[in-house]
């Protein structure tokens, strides 16, 4: 990926956003609408976890974990305490943060398949807690009777195109911040300690606070994507906490390629393009989904845009060489 | 929450006998199961999430056989072979283009097969849940032992669980071939060069595990309701089982699925409602205090 | 193992039927616009309980075909549009959304399980559509009058409906045989702790001494019972109740036999009665006691027994508890269509209100949807006790239903709901 710079960044992401704001006006679509706030969801939760596969090497398999606090964080603070919107946001956000932080304290100093394991065990302890706590959440039920949207700053949750405009918001704004932590030192740093552990602390970096950095905001951001799920589903469940909503982010991230940004957003696009089409033909979705994946894995063996970056390296490595070859005949 | 059950219950041989065996009834099928995941994970380093798929389709062998033949043996044998040779043929054609690759693309291909199965299953036997029955031989009245109550079909489940354990670890310290699986799972540059065919190994060891999942299957068919997706919770399990007996150690299998068979029968009568989460409690403790596992040192 | 459910099944009919309906309507309406009115219909057909979820889709298929015989929907002839939430509630939510906005349906038809129908309920709140919830027996869905919206309704039973009927049957068994000392199993979630606390309610409400010694709470869809049945053992209660249900009833079930468990206390299982339970086990144990779910002899009528006789002529399977909930709620839209002259959503839901119809699975011959929740009453409910041969539950106690209303109106005003 070339290196861009944080202007152009910004006019990419301004540029992404205009196109997004103006989107319901050109079509009467609904299920359009409905489709970009469930990417906006799907795709700040799983290019969050990209940041730790695909930069950190850290593969989790409980980042479900900070999908399902999110929306049960943000939907228990609207409906218990009549707070603002931006500010149950903002707490929502402090409460991942935080979180991630005790949680990740414990899990980052184990490695790979055992780092993999302890994150599964703590989503699935927040699973059996959000289970059996019934009064506070209403356990298998999930928190009933819709999630209050006061008007904020004349933005009105309730009216679909608001929330429409709100997740394109969070999802540009999620993604250029993720972007810039990607591009910064402290990124480079991680990509590091992905690809040689030892070397990197040997040079003095503190290994441990640089993970354990990586993991809370990644836990962040996928609490962000949690908060605009629940505001989609005017509720909680269970299953945002659970761990198949792990499997499937990895899943988009492994569709969409880790080795590039914006590969687990073209991931989630494509995954929920496949769930929405191949759910209306067939009641065999599994089996569908299952042979797809075989493909993507046994055949490609790697992610879309893994591939096409690749594809267009070879072709011009190819041309390079034929340019010489063409040099060297002269 | 509820502690004085549980004093109360160590102070009673009864229920002391009686929540014991069954912790052992509970951990021998996740043994079976576990241990095939274990071994598959010690030699060919594969994380094998298919493990429950195959479970399950082992239950709808024997589901199958029974009902063809009548014969609980037949449709044992038909649970173990049917899922051993597919296991060969899964490693062959599939896990083996994998291997040394990406973790996460095992994962994948696994991922893909289980919700494939799963389908599968639906397709073949139907989407209701099925019911095999309990073999004449079995019904028996339950035996009574210093006043705790062992049914006869769950004496034969930890017999054959114990056998299938001691077996194991015979055949792996004393035979031949159960040196080579482990000089390959420490070595598998160095036991090609010795000219052994490690394909046919990893084919040989991933079909067995599948075998023993398939097995398990076969066994719990008599008192577990058949139907599409059984496989995942005692795949959950089995995984908190290797991962608490530290990955590729058999001994660790058997210790950590009989751990787990305890920690939900004294869980039940002293935390009802939190059982599930004392055993990812327990996997979480074990994980910080030990990341290896409790045998994780030595591999197979 | 001849099963042919797959889509294409369910199109070439659902063609099949726009066709018929086209060419037999009756003639005075064939002038009109005959225009095909949509109802969406999201429900579970993959995963664990698609067999739930499949029988709801037949028996709704059965019902739409004979309305649009007879005119359909005020004349227009109806199309189901079927759709798969894989059991996920943000599925339904969104499948909800996307048959009325894309797919141009008029109304929903909630076949969803509790979960996946509130997410369903909010969607119909936000679009304001007729929404018939037709499987989920959450009394909250309706009881409550912070969640109504005045353009839902539920057509199907109501977990405080069984819990007055079976309390009240269980009581005078408890009774006549002294049982005093109880136990308890059942799921570990929503449902089981509710349904659950209800029958406990109403049971020591009619039978004061009884006293429960012992709990078990599993989770849905453990495998092993074991853990659950030893902690019963110890506790040696008289009696058991449970709301266990589909296949994790008939695991518990072969799990107890080789305890010999139930041997040794009278079971009270709410959701024995029902096919799929019924005809899985292998070794039905005799006298289990259990509410009725679909049964097609209670009520004892010659309509119920055809139409569970054509259900399964037509599908090759028995009908689930599932089924006679969504064959009605089409008869249900037919009759408000009928009522208010048209196929428009409002006008059926004010025609909907305090509606009567008759229907074979009424407990006299009709039900009613009772206007000051919108909820479903009059529904064939009883309990008996099963045999392991058809008609597995032979005698049926029907609850009285007179009582129930009673008990509910008493409940709700506990709960500040009334």
């Amino acid at each position: 990926m070339p290196k861009l710079s944080v202007r152009t960044e910004l006019l990419v992401a301004f540029a992404a956003l205009a196109v997004l704001a103006m989107l319901p006006a050109f079509t009467s679509s609904k299920a359009l609408v409905d489709f970009v706030i469930r990417a906006a969801a799907f795709g700040l939760f799983a290019t969050s976890l990209n940041l730790l596969v695909g930069y950190g090497g850290m593969v989790s398999f409980g980042h479900g974990l900070f999908f399902g606090l999110g929306a049960y964080s943000f939907g228990l603070l609207m409906q218990r305490t009549g707070l603002p919107i931006p500010v149950a946001f903002a707490l929502t956000l402090v409460i991942s943060a935080l979180s991630g932080l005790v949680i990740g304290a414990i899990c980052v100093r184990l490695k790979e398949i055992y780092f993999a394991f302890v994150t599964l065990a703590f989503q699935m302890l927040l699973h059996s807690l959000i289970v059996s706590w019934v009064p506070l959440t209403g356990g298998d039920q999930g928190l009933l009777g819709g999630i209050p949207r006061p008007t904020f700053f004349g933005v009105n949750l309730a009216n679909h195109i608001h929330l429409y405009m709100t997740s394109a918001v969070l999802l540009v704004v999620g993604l250029l911040l993720m972007r810039q932590i990607a591009q910064s030192p402290f990124g480079y740093t991680l990509r590091m300690i992905r690809d040689n552990p030892g070397r990197t602390s040997f040079l003095g970096v503190n290994v441990f606070r640089t993970k354990l950095t990586a993991f809370v905001l990644a836990g962040v951001f996928a609490s962000a994507g949690g908060t605009i799920m629940s505001l989609f589903v005017s509720s909680a469940y269970p299953d945002f906490a659970y761990w198949t909503m792990s499997g499937e982010a990895i899943f988009i991230i492994m569709l969409g390629g880790t080795s590039t940004f914006l590969g687990p957003m073209v991931g989630t696009v494509v995954l929920l393009l496949l769930n929405d089409v191949v759910t209306r033909i067939t009641p065999h979705y599994g089996l569908v989904l299952g042979i797809v994946i075989l493909l993507f894995a046994l055949g490609l063996r790697k992610g879309i845009t893994d591939f096409i970056v690749e594809w267009f390296d070879d072709r011009r490595t190819a041309r390079i060489t034929a340019a010489d070859a063409e040099e060297g005949a002269r | 929450m509820n502690p004085d059950a549980l004093l109360t219950c160590f102070a009673s041989s009864a229920c002391l006998v009686t929540q014991v065996t069954s912790g052992f009834i509970i951990g021998m099928l996740l043994f079976l199961v576990a241990v095939g995941l274990t071994l598959i994970f010690g030699v060919l380093k594969v994380v094998n999430f298919t493990h429950g798929a195959f479970y399950m389709l082992g239950a709808y062998f024997a589901f199958t056989a029974y009902g063809l033949t009548g014969s609980f043996v037949a449709a044992l044998a038909a649970a173990a072979v049917g899922t051993g040779l597919l296991g060969v043929v899964f490693e062959r054609w599939f896990i083996s283009r994998v291997y040394g690759g990406n973790v996460l693309m095992q994962l994948l291909v696994c991922y893909g097969f289980i919700l494939i199965f799963d389908d599968v299953v639906r397709i073949v036997w139907g989407a209701e849940f099925r019911s095999m029955g309990m073999p004449d031989a079995f019904m028996l009245p339950p035996f009574i032992v210093a006043g705790g109550v062992i049914p006869a079909y769950y004496l034969f489940l930890i017999v054959c669980g114990l056998v299938i354990a001691a077996g194991l670890g015979m055949g792996l310290s004393r035979t031949r071939l159960g040196k080579t699986i482990r000089a390959a799972s420490h070595n598998p540059d160095m036991v090609s060069a010795l000219g052994i065919n490690t394909g046919l190994l990893y084919a040989c060891v991933f079909g067995f595990g599948g075998l023993l999942a398939g097995l398990a299957g076969g066994l719990a068919a008599p008192v577990r309701s058949l139907t599409s997706g059984m496989g995942f919770s005692i795949l959950i399990e089995s995984f908190i089982v290797t991962v608490i007996g530290g990955m590729g150690s058999i001994l660790g299998a058997l210790v950590g699925a009989i751990l787990i068979g305890l920690i939900r029968t004294f869980g039940t009568l002293g935390f009802p409602l939190f059982t599930e989460g004392l055993m990812y409690l327990f996997m979480a403790v074990v994980l910080i205090a030990k990341p290896t596992g409790l045998f994780g040192k030595d591999i197979a | 193992m001849t099963r042919k459910k797959s889509g294409l099944d369910r199109r070439s009919f659902m063609a099949l039927a726009a066709g018929g309906a086209a060419t037999l309507s009756m003639p005075h309406i064939a002038g009109a616009q005959a225009k095909t009115i949509r109802i969406g219909m999201p429900t579970i057909l993959s995963g664990r309980v698609a067999q739930l979820g499949t029988s709801s889709r037949n028996a709704a298929m059965m019902e739409v075909e004979k309305v649009n015989a007879a005119g359909g929907l005020a004349g227009r002839p109806i199309e189901l549009v079927i759709r798969d939430s894989k059991g996920q509630p943000q599925e339904a939510a969104r499948v909800a959304r996307e048959l009325i906005n894309t797919d141009n349906c008029e109304m929903l038809i909630d076949a969803e399980a509790s979960t996946g129908g509130f997410a369903v309920h909010e969607v119909a709140r936000d679009l304001g559509v007729l929404c018939m919830h037709t499987n989920s027996e959450t009394s909250s869905l309706t009881a409550d009058p912070k969640l109504r919206i005045p353009n839902a309704f539920r057509c199907c039973r109501q977990g405080i409906h069984d819990s007055a009927a079976g309390g009240n049957y269980a009581a005078s068994i408890a009774k006549a045989k002294n049982l005093t000392r109880w136990g308890v199993v059942s799921p570990d979630y929503a449902y089981g702790r509710d349904t659950t606390a209800e029958f406990l309610m109403y049971l020591k409400r009619f039978a004061p001494n009884v006293e429960v010694i012992t709990e078990a709470w599993p989770k849905i869809f453990q495998a092993d019972y074991t853990e659950a049945i030893t902690k019963l053992l110890q506790a040696k209660p008289q009696a058991l109740y449970s709301c266990l249900w589909g296949g994790d009833l008939t695991s518990f079930i072969d799990q107890s036999a080789i305890y010999a468990l139930l041997n040794q206390m009278e079971f009270f299982a709410v959701n024995m009665a029902d096919y799929t339970a019924l005809t899985v086990v292998k070794n039905l144990p005799k006298g289990i006691h259990s509410g009725n779910r679909y049964i097609k002899t209670f009520p004892q009528t010659p309509a119920n027994a055809a139409w569970g006789d054509g259900y399964r002529a037509k599908f090759n399977e028995y009908p689930t508890n599932w089924s006679w909930q969504n064959a009605l709620v089409v008869n249900m839209l037919a009759a408000a269509a009928k009522k208010a002259g048209s196929a428009d959503g409002k006008k059926m839901a004010e025609a909907l209100m305090g509606l009567k119809i008759e229907t074979p699975f009424g407990a006299d011959g009709t039900v009613t949807m009772r206007a000051e929740d919108q909820t479903l009453i009059g529904y064939a409910i009883g309990w008996g006790t099963t045999i392991p041969t058809e008609p597995y539950v032979p005698g049926v106690t029907p609850g009285d239903w007179k009582q129930i209303l009673e008990l509910e109106a008493e409940w709700k005003k506990s709960k500040g709901w009334a």
